[in-house]
């Protein structure tokens, strides 16, 4: 009996209960709805049931994928959406590529001066709002196809910017490659700084030239961050939703993330969820691709060698010109979009800049029908809608960055323990996957899974949690990532030491593991943070009038033609996220880099 | 086939330290140079400044006929000019390339046709027994397999002279032992010049021709390597090259001795007259004798520690408020606490002046 006991006490271990449950946990909360999305797609839906003649709720159906694939309209629902998504998604991996790269590598390998200072900014259009840029994109190049009035360009130089540059693809893609070339940069500039000199220095002996050796090795050595970056870029652009939907929606074109969207709200869910599924494909795939091209016998993502410094490359008479070119381009892309979505907020007539004009009633005043834009809404300071938005952005960040960092303190440990074991690789997995499940698309299967009661479990439709949830979900595999580097540089032994003094799990991880890794954590709790406080694609389809979102409450003001209230929540936000950002830099030296996982 | 030549080289990182001070060599062609002396000196400096990775501040240097680098004249020959072949400390192999390519780069990039690559491949591999592993990729190799493809690379491009820096310190204790042997065999049969740094003395001294002692960046000998363990120039040269290390004991110089307690040596030539009278002696494991009983010319002493090493034992005695570490291969071996007798036997004396210089 005891024998057996002990044997019990032997095999049940913190870290193998630990696995288990994240294991269940995590298949519930991932895999699950993947499957109960798939069979959505199957099913005849409350109000489908008049669009497909006799049939009855929850009858099994073809229709949905007839209609989305074959039919005579699966070029609107499909087709389109599909090129233009893919158009979009490879014009600005490859336009953040080289932007990001190219500033990578003048920061790292060159004698730019100024080098602190554009590191420091580079980062900050990935901390805006995606769409963002794209609102100051309206405000600056709007044209008379929405309403009378004037974007800031064609007021001030009576020049109408033309359809293609002010909606469409061409400012989408635009904008979306301003917003994610941080990932490159911060990718790319990580691993060129890794290279070991020896490397290059080796080739310049046996008499390679400068660009001999940048193009058989420097290049194919960072292949494997570029080909990170071009996935995270990709994927991430493929799940947005908020600036096609605010650059497309005027011209009417879709891409799958607003396609998926207006089928789900457009009460065809059937479609929706199709187009969901396909953008988890098409994320699956670039994945797939790159494994396949990188390869996991060239994979060297950590070049060995103690690697000597890099000689940097003078760049002469142009180094002022270049750092003074990069300040500006940066100040075009964080500083100017501000102002003019920050000029919006206090003109009472959208689209006449004068003095006269001026005026704080989209900040404090009272409601009103009559004055502006006569919306009968309160200022944004005093509106409780808005309030009540931006208390519950906040409350959501907060919970979901501890939420998420308790779960990448204890997967990470329970990774690293058991590491080389089913279980481990098991879990590593799944706290990877929706790293590739584009974000709207994660948001369609939560949806799709707790829309209604299951079993046991209550519809969470419209919750505070299902909000949590999908946040949480979404922030893990950046800090799972954090969780597993931090429990690799403690190392084992510490808490082994721990172990034979006496001490019990509970107190090694609360005096040994955590206190060891706390700045690390920070990190791992900054990025959610920032990521909820901004996140519209993944709760847009999730949230309902009671837990209304300062995102999602905006998309609502943009949609009646608001500009001023929408573009007055942006600054807010963008405001607080920078503040935390430099905050956390200032207080505890941590930066966004390092949650970002290098 | 060239000299090297290094004269009065200079290299200084930031504006207070140099990293190499005023050095000056003659590296004879078709030698097995040795750079040694304690991590940081500067070795792997010097060896990048004659490979051309690094630029001298000021001095020159000549390899054969040609200035590569001057001060003066600011003439500077670019590294893959110089016809030399570097093997980093960590390798530098390229993780992208296989071993096969990793080895021919050098061809491919200057143009050799196809044919004749594949050729000298099949040669430098089958004498470095890399065979088997060409299509390997860098990654899945040990670090002794690394070390030869990291040789091959250099050796096809037949370089007339081959720096090595610390090529083994990466390798485990056998392994290293066979390097060394197979490094000796290599210089044998290419003839080229090799440049070989490492910090461990024992090295050098069984695998050189020439031994450079560096210290602080400054030349402290360049000598053959008998000629450093018997003759060093200075304190640090003898406290650095030897194991056991060197035992230093005050002694007084007058006019035609040496003495040192009780004991007085005679000296066979008359001493430098400004040196001493308080110099210090020099005096290796081997050249201090042991015995049970007292002679004329010792002195008594009291065992602390015994040391067995296998072939040799090595004791440590207190003498007055020395200890001294000696070498003993007698029968019967001396036990802890026992009373011993010391004698000093060696052939020539090293004697060192105040400031640290060799005397005589
Ligand atoms: N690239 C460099 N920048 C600044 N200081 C350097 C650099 N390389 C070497 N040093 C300094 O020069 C001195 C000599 O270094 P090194 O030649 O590498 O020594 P060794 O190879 O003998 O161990 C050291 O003090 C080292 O810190
Ligand atoms: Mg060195």
């Amino acid at each position: 009996m005891s024998l057996a006991l002990n044997r019990w006490r032997f095999y049940v271990t913190p870290e193998r209960v630990l696995s288990v449950c994240f294991i269940v946990l995590l298949a519930y909360l991932v895999v699950v709805p993947l499957f109960m999305m798939i069979q959505e797609t199957f099913i005849v839906h409350p109000l489908e049931r008049f669009q497909i003649p006799g049939s009855k709720v929850n009858d099994f159906t073809l229709a949905h994928w007839y209609r989305f694939f074959i039919s005579e309209s699966a070029y609107t629902f499909f087709y389109r959406p599909l090129v233009n998504t893919l158009i979009i998604s490879f014009g600005l991996s490859f336009l953040a590529l080289l932007i990001g790269g190219a500033l990578a590598w003048l920061v790292v390998r060159t004698d730019m001066p100024l080098k602190e200072t554009i590191s420091n900014w580079a980062v900050v259009p990935y901390i805006l709002p995606s769409w963002t840029l794209a609102l100051a994109w309206i405000s600056l190049f709007k044209n008379d196809r929405i309403g009378g009035e004037k974007g800031i360009v064609s007021a001030l130089t009576g020049f109408e910017p033309p359809d293609w540059f002010a909606y469409g693809l061409f400012p989408i893609t635009i904008t979306l490659a301003l917003h994610y070339f941080p990932f490159a940069f911060l990718l790319i500039g990580g691993a060129l700084r890794n290279i070991d000199a020896q490397l290059e220095e080796s080739a310049s002996l046996v008499g390679a030239g400068r660009l001999a050796i940048i193009r058989r090795i420097t290049i194919p050595l960072i292949v494997p961050s570029i080909m990170a970056a071009f996935l995270l870029s990709f994927a991430r652009g493929l799940g947005t939703f908020g600036t096609p939907a605010f650059l497309g929606g005027p011209v009417r074109e879709f891409v799958l993330s607003t396609s998926l969207y207006g089928n789900l709200i457009g009460q065809r869910p059937g479609l929706g969820y199709l187009a969901a599924l396909v953008m988890i494909v098409i994320g699956m795939l670039v994945l797939y691709m790159d494994h396949r091209m990188v390869g996991a016998r060239k994979s060297f993502v950590t070049v060995a060698g103690k690697g000597a410094r890099l000689g940097l490359i003078e760049l002469g008479r142009w180094r002022w010109a270049l750092a003074g070119f990069i300040l500006f381009f940066l100040f075009s892309v964080i500083v100017v979009p501000l102002v003019a979505l920050a000029i919006d907020t206090v003109m009472m007539i959208p689209g006449v800049y004068s003095w006269e004009n001026l005026t704080l009633h989209y900040w404090i005043g009272e409601a009103s029908y009559s004055i502006g834009l006569g919306t009968g809404e309160a200022g944004i300071l005093k509106n409780p809608q808005i309030l009540s938005a931006l208390k519950n952005t906040f409350s959501l960040a907060f919970v979901v960055a501890v939420v998420t960092c308790l779960m990448g303190i204890l997967v990470g440990y329970a990774i690293v323990k058991r590491r080389g074991t089913l279980i481990s690789k098991c879990l590593d997995q799944i706290s990877f996957l929706p790293y590739l499940i584009p974000s709207i698309a994660l948001g369609a299967t939560l949806l799709a899974m707790f829309a209604v009661p299951r079993g046991p479990i209550p519809s969470l439709h419209g919750s505070f949690l299902l909000l949590v949830i999908v946040c949480s979900i979404s922030a893990l595999p950046y800090a799972v990532k954090a969780g597993i580097s931090a429990m690799r540089q403690v190392g084992g032994e510490l808490e082994e030491a721990a172990l034979m003094a006496g001490a019990g799990w509970w107190t090694r991880m609360r005096k040994i593991i955590v206190p060891i890794q706390k700045s690390t954590y920070f990190a791992g709790m900054l990025l959610p943070f920032i990521s909820v406080t901004r996140e519209l694609s993944l709760v847009i389809l999730l949230v309902t009038p009671t837990t209304q979102l300062a995102t999602t409450i905006s998309l609502l003001f943009t949609d009646r033609g608001w500009y001023p209230y929408t573009n007055g929540i942006v600054f807010i936000l963008t405001v607080v996220v920078v503040g935390c950002t430099v905050l956390s830099r200032r207080v505890m030296g941590t930066s966004l880099a390092k949650g970002l996982g290098g | 086939m060239p000299d090297i030549v290094l004269d009065k080289v200079s290299k200084s990182f930031t504006k207070q330290t140099h990293a190499v001070e005023d050095l000056s060599l003659v590296i004879p062609d078709g030698s097995f140079t040795t750079l040694l002396g304690p991590s940081g000196c500067g070795k792997t400096t010097t060896l990048r400044m004659i490979a051309g990775l690094e630029q001298p501040t000021s001095g020159e240097i000549i390899i054969g006929d040609s200035v590569v680098f001057s001060g003066k004249t600011g003439a500077f020959v670019a590294p893959a000019k110089r016809d030399l072949g570097l093997v980093f400390q960590s390798y530098a192999l390229w993780p992208h390339f296989t071993v096969a390519e990793n080895i021919t780069f050098g061809l491919e990039i200057n143009s050799v046709g196809k044919k004749e690559i594949n050729k000298r491949l099949d040669e430098i591999a089958s004498a470095l027994r890399l065979d088997s592993l060409l299509e390997r990729y860098t990654s899945e190799l040990s670090g002794g397999q690394q070390q030869r493809v990291a040789i091959a690379r250099v050796l096809i491009m037949e370089p007339s002279v081959l720096l090595l820096d610390e090529p083994l310190s990466n390798l485990d204790a056998t392994l290293r032992m066979e390097m060394r042997a197979e490094l000796k065999r290599l210089h044998r049969e290419t003839g080229a010049t090799i440049i070989y740094v490492t910090h461990d003395q024992l090295e050098a001294l069984t695998m050189s021709s020439h031994i450079a002692l560096l210290e602080s960046g400054e030349l402290q000998q360049f000598s053959a390597p008998l000629e450093i363990y018997e003759r060093p120039a200075n304190r640090f040269a003898a406290d650095f090259v030897g194991s056991p290390r060197i035992n230093f004991i005050d002694a007084t110089l007058d006019q035609d001795s040496l003495s040192w307690g009780d004991v007085t040596i005679p000296l066979p030539k008359s001493a430098k007259e400004n040196v001493g009278p308080r110099v210090s002696l020099g005096l290796r494991a081997e050249e201090l004798g042991l015995s049970r009983t007292c002679g004329p010319g010792m002195v008594e002493g009291r065992v602390l520690t015994v040391l067995p090493t296998g072939a040799d034992w090595f004791y440590q005695v207190r003498v007055a408020d020395e200890v001294l570490t000696i070498r003993h291969n007698g029968e019967t071996p001396f036990d802890y606490e026992d009373i011993v007798y010391v004698e000093i036997r060696s052939k020539s004396l090293k004697i060192f002046d105040d400031a640290g210089k060799a005397v005589q």
